[in-house]
């Protein structure tokens, strides 16, 4: 009985378990820059504790914390310290999101205008005169490089080229592929296609994807994100009912999708959290197991160094991505010291933060640039986004390397 | 996954295992859940600092004979004692941690609020000292920054004067730092660092020492220098005209961070694999051989090795826990050193020798753990979740850590 009354003492987010060491303060990206900032361990179990009593003591500084959870992954007692963050701002916050902010959050909506005129966006958002309207009226930062939108979504690519041969493989998953590859980079969800048809795998969209949500959680709307996350944890759902694994390429929609629904959105995910899965992770797991074999070019030759994301190390799953690189004979694997590149999705993109945002990422670029490898690899788009734009190096998904340096035709032919 | 030894705990102890294998051309995994205690590290290492009885050992290896034979020195044995002692420092400075000090014997470490204490190795740059009658200073300055409370100056100063030293506090300030204090609860040494890794900063910091010095024997200055590499503290040597000795503040350890990075980059740059943020959850045995782990981020992939170190640290880091039932080590449930009756875990006057101090894993000779009284051949325990030490009392822990580490390593390499 005794063990059982320790066993019911379990705090919200493990807050009781904080011993107040300060370790996380230490690797906190932003306290790092912004003395504003009241850092994790005041922000998360400290100032809970008072606004558990009363919620007059929320900070609104708190929305200056990243989510990054570099603090969870160096906190010595598991106390959850970004999700008790931001959780109270989604109890506590009376801020409203500025139309800049529902703007930036609403990466789908955007995404499906923007797709329509891309070419004319596109040239566009380079100009200098609406830079500095985004940058004066918007509040978006002047000096920031949008990603381009792409004239076709992938999702329209799919239909029309690539729908019809997936029933006829024996085995199929289902691809949860995000925004980003959708509006912006559809390549990165043509080389996942390539390289699942190359081991026998038909690819299937969900029956209905919303945004993951990430961008509307970070932005004060997380009504918005529960109710997507609603839509989309039911397709996820759906495809279990067909067996269907769901694929991802991007590290924070899975992420957000595994952890962050269920954490703070009380969205219930225990019955098909396992079902959603990094496609390197999967492809690994397969291949270890003898499922499936790759066979690779002899002419691939590539320098890459790998930048451990934010949400890809809190998932723990850095080795699935690097152990499958490391497969690729050609390739040289560098580790980057993990650490943040100070986007952190939409953050990055707002005027009061962007100098910040760079600060953060400093270190980071600058290692980059000493090391000049070939090309940067990571698991995660927003960190692509700020690491092109900060280093002028290219930034690739370990999936599109792997499409790059894929034999295909001997690929096809070992897993027949 | 398959290594040839996998460690769990990523802290000093399980580094030095880590590095010293991968260098040997194994195959080493990392499991490491949150950072370690080097964060609370005092910027020394010790061997032993004090014998049975409690007196201060001034020869570490004729000590070391005396003691019981439970204790991990007398399992690793003296004639080995002073070997390992060589090969550690050598390691240290290899990593890039210089150290002053040697195992023949013994000098004192100022500790953060002006007291001293037998150490063994020295961080480069901090006060090091023969011993209390023998200061080296008759007068010295104490600066510190403006704002920083983990730096208690008074009662440094007034620990010196007790011992006969003249010691004026001073306090500066520049504008980078004013800038830091905005969040008081965020002025830790840590923090102060990674501001102060700015060479401009760094020296506004020295024109300002150099402008309110006198003419001390020596400037004793807080350690809050170098986070990443030591370069900063010897900058600050250079730039500030009278001699600069560092005194070690609370934690968060701005040494004790460093540390941590050096080793692990040493680490990475021997091949081995570290897994952050991630606890070994359970071990799958074969009668007495353990044949593979499952960690909480990866609970469907089983991480099989040769060798398996348990590093996993004592009660702060998780490595050994208790509840109302007794004391145990949550991951394998080992066999435990530990008194079974809850009221002889401790004594009640809180200065006195703690018993649950000594509590550990069991082991025999050569550092295999136990399990319901049997050797599991292939399973070693080092460092602090070790029984049969205790590092308040006979100031042992480091020197434990990293020759229990270097000791074990031997074996496994086949060296030993």
């Amino acid at each position: 009985m005794a063990e059982g009354i320790q066993l019911k003492n379990i705090s919200g987010n493990n807050l009781e378990q904080c011993l107040k060491c300060s370790i996380c303060t230490a690797y906190c990206p932003v306290s790092a820059v912004e003395p504003k900032y009241p850092g994790p361990k005041h922000s998360g179990p400290d100032q809970e504790r008072y606004r558990l009593k009363d919620s007059k003591f929320f900070d609104e500084a708190l929305k200056m914390c990243l989510n990054c959870k570099r603090c969870e992954v160096a906190c010595p007692s598991g106390v959850r310290i970004a999700d008790i963050i931001q959780a109270s701002r989604i109890t506590y916050s009376t801020h409203r999101p500025i139309p800049r902010d529902i703007m930036l959050a609403n990466t789908d909506f955007v995404g499906t205008m923007a797709n329509m005129v891309a070419p004319i966006v596109n040239a566009t958002l380079g100009l200098k005169p609406v830079k500095a309207v985004l940058h004066g009226v918007m509040g978006i930062d002047k000096h920031r490089t949008f990603p381009a939108y792409s004239s076709q979504k992938f999702e329209t690519w799919y239909k029309r080229m690539a729908a019809k041969k997936q029933d006829s493989y024996s085995k199929h998953v289902s691809y949860f592929h995000g925004c980003y590859v959708n509006y912006n980079f559809p390549q990165l969800g043509k080389d996942l296609v390539k390289i699942m048809n190359a081991v026998g795998y038909g690819v299937h969209l969900l029956e209905k994807e919303k945004c993951c949500g990430v961008a509307l959680i970070a932005n004060g709307l997380s009504g918005q994100a529960r109710r997507q996350g609603k839509v989309n944890i039911r397709s996820i759902r759906k495809a279990a009912e067909q067996n269907r694994i769901v694929l991802t390429t991007s590290s924070t929609c899975t992420f957000t999708m595994r952890d962050e629904y269920e954490h703070l959105l009380d969205i219930k995910t225990d019955d098909v959290r396992e079902n959603i899965t990094l496609a390197t992770r999967f492809l690994y797991r397969l291949i270890e197991k003898g499922d499936i074999k790759l066979a690779f070019r002899k002419d691939f030759k590539m320098r890459t160094a790998y930048h451990s994301a934010c949400h890809m190390e809190k998932m723990g799953w850095i080795i699935y991505s690097t152990e499958l690189l490391k497969m690729i004979p050609g390739l040289e694997l560098i580790m980057l010291d993990s650490q943040c590149c100070g986007i952190a999705g939409t953050y990055g993109f707002k005027k009061e933060n962007y100098q910040r945002s760079q600060e953060i990422g400093s270190r980071l670029f600058k290692q980059i640039k000493e090391l000049n490898p070939d090309c940067v690899s990571t698991d995660c788009e927003t960190c692509k986004w700020q690491i092109e734009m900060s280093t002028g190096y290219e930034v690739k998904n370990p999936i599109s390397i792997l499409a790059d340096a894929l034999d295909v035709e001997e690929t096809i032919k070992l897993n027949q | 996954m398959r290594y040839d030894t996998i460690i769990i705990g990523g802290g000093l102890s399980g580094l030095t295992a880590g590095i010293t294998l991968a260098k040997a051309g194994q195959k080493v995994c990392i499991v490491s859940a949150g950072q370690s205690s080097l964060h609370f590290h005092s910027g020394s290492f010790d061997l032993l600092g004090y014998d049975a009885d409690g007196e201060v050992v001034t020869h570490p290896l004729q000590a070391i004979a005396d003691l019981k034979a439970e204790h991990p020195y007398s399992k690793i044995g003296i004639s080995n004692i002073e070997h390992l002692a060589s090969q550690a420092k050598t390691l240290l400075s290899e990593a890039g941690i210089s150290v002053m000090g040697n195992y023949e014997q013994n000098h004192y470490r100022v500790t953060p609020l002006g007291t001293l204490k037998p150490a063994w190795l020295t961080t480069e740059g901090y006060a090091m000292i023969d011993g209390p009658e023998r200061l080296p200073w008759k007068k010295v300055e104490l600066l510190n920054i403006q704002g920083f409370m983990d730096f208690p100056t008074q009662f440094i100063a007034e620990n010196l004067r007790m011992m006969g030293v003249e010691c004026q506090i001073k306090t500066f300030t520049t504008d980078k730092l004013s800038t830091a204090r905005q969040s008081p609860t965020e002025m830790r040494a840590t923090n102060i660092a990674k501001v102060l890794a700015n060479k401009d900063a760094l020296s506004k910091v020295s024109e300002r020492i150099n402008a309110i010095s006198g003419d001390p024997d020596a400037l004793l200055l807080p350690a809050v220098l170098g986070f990443s590499n030591a370069e900063s503290l010897d900058e600050m040597k250079q730039w500030i005209k009278k001699p600069v000795q560092y005194i070690a503040t609370l934690p968060p350890s701005v040494s004790g961070v460093r540390t941590t990075i050096l080793l692990k980059r040493l680490f990475a740059q021997a091949g081995g694999t570290l897994l952050v943020g991630d606890s070994a959850t359970t071990g799958q045995f074969s009668g007495n051989h353990l044949v593979s782990i499952t960690t909480d981020h990866l609970p469907d992939e089983k991480l099989y090795a040769d060798h398996f170190i348990l590093a996993s640290g004592s009660f702060m880091s998780h490595g050994i826990r208790s509840n109302y039932a007794g004391v145990y080590e949550p991951v394998f449930k080992l066999d435990v050193d530990a008194a079974k009756k809850r009221d002889d875990w401790s004594v009640t006057n809180a200065f006195e020798t703690q018993p649950y101090m000594e509590f550990g894993v069991h082991t025999d000779k050569d550092f295999h753990a136990t399990k319901d009284g049997k050797n599991i051949e292939n399973l070693y325990a080092i460092g602090s979740v070790l029984s049969g030490h205790n590092s308040i009392k006979h100031a042992d822990g480091t020197g434990v850590s990293l020759l229990t580490a270097l000791y074990v390593a031997k074996k496994i390499t086949g060296k030993g």
